[in-house]
């Protein structure tokens, strides 16, 4: 038998267990032991074969989770519209999407994992399509792109698109390049960016975009360089745009801009500022006379016919102009002059052009506080109606009084009407304003004798709302006068607005049993066609004439016709601006109706009237007055 | 110093080759014959100035035999050693930490040379127990010990303090004087297997996710039939956690208790969330590695200073005696292979081992290791 030192230490022990005090070895025991020994050597070996099935088991689970996925990341990858590439740290290709061998024309053979950046551009089919020298360029410029921090590159290439690669590097020392085609984009953005800055009609330079190009120019100035900024105003455009339609103004103001062009030196700005406004940048201006040459140009071609849609269109244009060193240009000033110098040259008659000088601020800041006192005059009552009377030259009486506004300024006392009725018409204010003489005129009458009439001036604006003929009557229900006592002058401007609404205003006012006369004939058009389009009861011969008799034949000869007209169309004349007896003889010979000027009286307030009408506390004729206003 | 191992089979009679009344006895027993046995209140009769501590166990170590019943004892004399028993209660898990505080506060005294704990094995959290401790003591006490144990069973732990074993106590035994020297070592010498996977969901020492699936789901389908003999068998697969952040926090978790309601495993000390845990597994040839790992530790420790022990206090896990069987003497073999046959052995197999980690001064609760204190006066 084996020693027992000799033996494996577990059966020693085992043995050692089953020895019996007195040296003898129970065999039973010891089998027992060594029976469990085995038992739990076996049940050691079947918990190790389960555990490693088990382990199998899960890491196979991991293993198909990790497949799955990898089968949605790549369907998610291969589904992005932008391109991605994931490098490792030594620059080698890990992983790349579909879209990324799309935008680069790269095979999946190209596209192993292991590659490096610079075999895959290499391979590109599409930089292939680039000449040697751009190739090469586009390649470095990615390849060069650092690989240690976030950067992006924006790249031209040869088919036309605009590509931008992302560079971002991530934890492991690798770096993702994310590409993506940006040319739909860059063209939206471009085209949005020219939207803003373009007027969408003429496909001109906004005011955005001219402000810039202004800046430009200060930007590049040269020393001692002068400019011209103009503002542009087409004159009657309104009326083409009114009486033709938008779509003939439309085309109008793209032809214009044609013209417009064609006039101006390829560094020259035009833009459209808006409606019928536009505005050119002259550059380069040596002489001063220089853009006086060119607004005389431009105004002499913008006057030629356009033929629009089988229309013939005339305009004019009306320019103010500032003349500035380009050092000192300053957009805003410079536009506001060139705008006040464009005011100027339309208060001059338009189809002309100006030249801006300070007084044109000064006149515009007087018309600024000029606004602003006269919204103040309507609300507290600083308008007052004056009378001028007229005479019957036959009866040798007065029949009638025409009502002229005067506003009495708190400050600077009596201003007359010709200095503020067209800012009231700017503003909006004439419909108030003349709704306050009517009404105040036909409140005054009510007092005078019944055969003596009341002549209120309507400006052509009073027209516009078409709400007219209810003032009117307004005004009779209101002061009670008989409506065949009032007389409403309108200016043959008037013709000028919308005719057909006019005329129809003007029936309708006819129909309440008002008269209407015709005034200040003679000095526009003209035209007979309006006597004969409109039943007027009276046509008041502009002062113009009157003043000029004696001294100028033909205006003797334009009264005796104006007035043989009216005889024969069985309509009263009336001649403005009598102030001598001479003129009053010659009136007289001429079978002139009525007549009016300072030989009888200048324009008195309602309570020297009465006076008026009996000098003598009787009803008599009236005397002449003297020539102060 | 003197060590005498006592044969408890014979009784008080043994106490006659006693060179003199022992300061310090260690009694180790088997659950049962802890509560039954008269030995221990018959020693603390006869030596009323002396200090005895203890506790229950599935299997007794004495010297280099184990016993899965009876007891074994140890009596111990010092010369220039002072020493301090310390008992506190420990009613519930909850006050684990409070309990190590406290015995921290008993114990702290300048001339602290080391301590060796003893506690409630199943009612306890190890890791906070340790954690009172060196809130008081600091993180580099020299702290050992262990959790009492019950074998397989799982049902009662006890600690014997002074010749009567108790419940719900943890007990400090603190060493003080220059003459003491006190080494350790503790390994364990499990594999590591299978997927590395996170504790998703968990609270204090109670696991009840991993990988967002029940804990206890995985102990089960591991176990197969012997998942009937939880919370036993589940130490048959002890936990390696560690946290991914500071990878120097690492522990092995052994299972103390499963609840088959929340499908959860409470395990011998704290799991934190979001730490990464690995399935272990035992093979009888590393875990004999692991305890002469440990030995050798321990045994270098006092050597280099030239001194042999004269004592090893040896705690052990109760999953490495479940899963080696009649081979689980071979770790106590291989222990006293390396620290000396003639250095007397006593310890028993635990619920938990306290010990210094061998890689950490760090001290704190480990599980399914083996963990040595040796013990040598010197003056």
């Amino acid at each position: 038998m084996t020693e027992k030192q000799d033996l494996p230490p577990l059966l020693a022990r085992q043995v050692g267990k089953a020895t019996l005090p007195d040296g003898a070895l129970d065999a039973r025991k010891l089998l027992g032991l060594v029976a469990a020994a085995y038992e739990e050597n076996e049940r050691d070996r079947r918990r190790a074969d389960r555990a490693n099935d088990l382990m199998a088991q899960e890491l196979e689970d991991a293993l198909t989770a990790i497949e799955l996925q990898n089968m949605r990341f790549k369907a998610a990858l291969d589904n992005m519209t932008q391109g991605v590439c994931l490098f490792d740290k030594a620059a080698r290709m890990a992983v790349c999407n579909r879209r990324f061998q799309e935008i680069y024309g790269l095979s999946d053979a190209d596209c192993k994992s292991g590659n490096n950046l610079i075999a895959l551009l290499l391979a590109s089919q599409t930089l292939k399509q680039a000449d040697d020298m751009d190739r090469r360029l586009l390649i470095n410029e990615h390849i060069e792109m650092d690989e240690d921090t976030s950067c992006a590159l924006e790249q031209q290439w040869p088919d036309g698109r605009q590509i931008t690669i992302h560079r971002n590097s991530i934890a492991d020392g690798g770096f993702l390049d994310t590409i993506a085609d940006v040319t739909e984009s860059r063209k939206a953005s471009a085209q949005i960016a020219h939207l803003a800055r373009h007027d969408a009609l003429t496909d001109l330079p906004n005011r955005l975009l001219l402000r810039e190009r202004m800046q430009e120019v200060v930007r590049n100035a040269l020393r001692d360089e002068r400019c011209a900024i103009m503002c542009l105003d087409l004159d009657r455009f309104k009326l083409v745009n009114d009486t033709l339609g938008h779509p003939v103004g439309d085309a109008l103001l793209v032809a214009v801009s044609e013209r417009l062009t064609s006039l101006v030196r390829s560094n020259d700005v035009i833009a459209r500022l808006g409606g019928d406004e536009f505005a050119i940048i002259q550059q380069h201006v040596r002489k001063q006379t220089e853009p006086a040459q060119l607004a005389r140009r431009i105004i002499k071609e913008l006057a030629k016919p356009y033929v629009i849609e089988g229309h013939k269109v005339q305009i004019g244009t009306s320019i103010g102009i500032e003349i500035v060193n380009v050092a000192e240009l300053n957009p805003d000033e410079a536009l506001r002059n060139a705008d006040l110098a464009l005011y100027e040259a339309k208060a001059q008659g338009r189809g002309t052009f100006c030249v801006y000088s300070s007084e044109m601020h000064d006149n515009a800041t007087q018309r600024r506080e000029l606004e602003t006192d006269l919204r103040d005059a309507l609300t507290q009552g600083q308008f007052v109606v004056h009378y001028q009377p007229q005479l019957d030259i036959r009866e040798n009486s007065i029949n009638g009084f025409e009502a002229l506004v005067r506003w009495e300024h708190p400050t600077k006392g009596t201003i007359a009407p010709n200095n503020f009725i067209p800012v009231c018409e700017e503003l909006g204010l004439i419909d108030e304003l003349g709704k306050f003489v009517m009404q105040t005129a036909c409140t005054d009458a009510t007092q005078w004798p019944e055969n003596i009439n009341i002549a209120v001036n309507l400006s052509p604006l009073q027209f516009r709302s078409g709400n007219l003929p209810d003032i009117v009557k307004g005004a009779i229900a209101l002061s009670g006068i008989p409506a065949s006592r009032l007389e409403l002058e309108i200016t043959e401007s008037v013709m000028l607005e919308d005719v057909a609404s006019v005329l129809e205003q003007l029936r309708s006012i006819k129909r309440l049993n008002c008269q209407v006369s015709l005034d200040d004939f003679g000095t526009g058009y003209s035209s007979l066609s309006y006597i004969r389009n409109f039943p007027f009861d009276r046509i008041k011969i502009d002062q113009s004439f009157v003043k000029d008799l004696g001294d100028n034949p033909d205006s003797l000869a334009i009264i005796r016709a104006v007035a043989g007209l009216c005889g024969s169309l069985g309509i009263k004349s009336t001649a403005e601006g009598v102030e001598t007896l001479d003129q009053l003889d010659i009136l007289t010979r001429e079978h002139c109706d009525s007549a009016q000027g300072y030989l009888f009286s200048r324009p008195v307030p309602v309570e020297e009237v009465h006076a008026l009408i009996y000098p003598d506390g009787l009803p008599k004729q009236a005397k002449p007055k003297g020539k102060a206003a | 110093m003197w060590v005498k191992q006592l044969d408890a089979a014979q009784g008080m009679e043994g106490l006659k080759s006693l060179p003199g009344n022992p300061d310090l006895i260690f009694i180790f027993g088997e659950t049962g014959s802890l509560q039954s046995s008269s030995l221990p209140g018959q020693l603390a009769k006869r030596f009323p100035d002396s200090i005895q501590l203890g506790c229950s166990t599935g299997t007794v170590i004495d010297h280099v035999k184990l016993s899965d019943e009876g007891l074994s004892i140890i009596a111990v004399g010092f010369k220039h050693t002072r020493i301090a028993l310390h008992v506190h209660p420990l009613p519930d898990i909850a006050h684990s930490r409070e309990t190590g505080e406290a015995l921290g506060k008993l114990l702290a005294a300048p001339d602290l040379a080391g301590s060796f704990i003893l506690s409630e094995g199943l009612g306890v959290n190890g890791s906070a127990l340790v954690q009172g401790l060196q809130n008081i003591l600091g993180n580099d006490a020299v702290i050992s010990g262990g959790l009492a144990g019950d074998g397989a069973r799982f049902e009662q732990t006890l600690v014997t303090v002074n010749g009567k074993p108790v419940s719900k106590v943890a007990a400090a035994l603190g060493f003080y004087g220059e003459a003491i020297h006190i080494s350790h070592g503790s390994a364990g010498g499990w594999d590591e297997f299978g997927p590395k996977r996170r504790v998703t969901k968990s609270e204090g020492s109670v696991l009840f996710e991993l990988d967002g699936k029940p804990a206890l789901d995985l102990y089960e389908s591991y176990l197969g039939d012997e998942a009937a003999e939880l919370p036993a068998s589940g130490l048959l697969y002890p936990l390696k956690i560690w946290n991914e952040k500071n990878p120097q926090d690492q522990f092995v978790r052994t299972i103390l208790a499963v609840d088959r309601d929340t499908k959860s495993i409470t395990l011998a000390g704290d799991i934190p969330e979001g730490w990464n845990a690995r399935l272990m597994r035992g093979s009888f040839d590393h875990l004999i590695d692991g305890a002469s790992e440990a030995a050798q530790h321990a045994h270098t420790k006092l050597n280099e200073k030239g001194i042999q022990a004269e004592l090893c206090l040896f705690v052990s896990c109760v999953g490495r005696r479940l899963l080696m069987g009649q081979s689980t003497e071979d770790e106590v073999e291989a222990v006293a292979d390396i620290i000396g046959h003639n250095t007397p052995i006593i310890g028993y197999y635990s619920y938990g081992e306290i010990a210094p980690h061998n890689i950490s001064k760090v001290c704190g609760l480990h599980n399914q290791t083996v963990t040595l204190t040796l013990f040598a006066e010197a003056a």
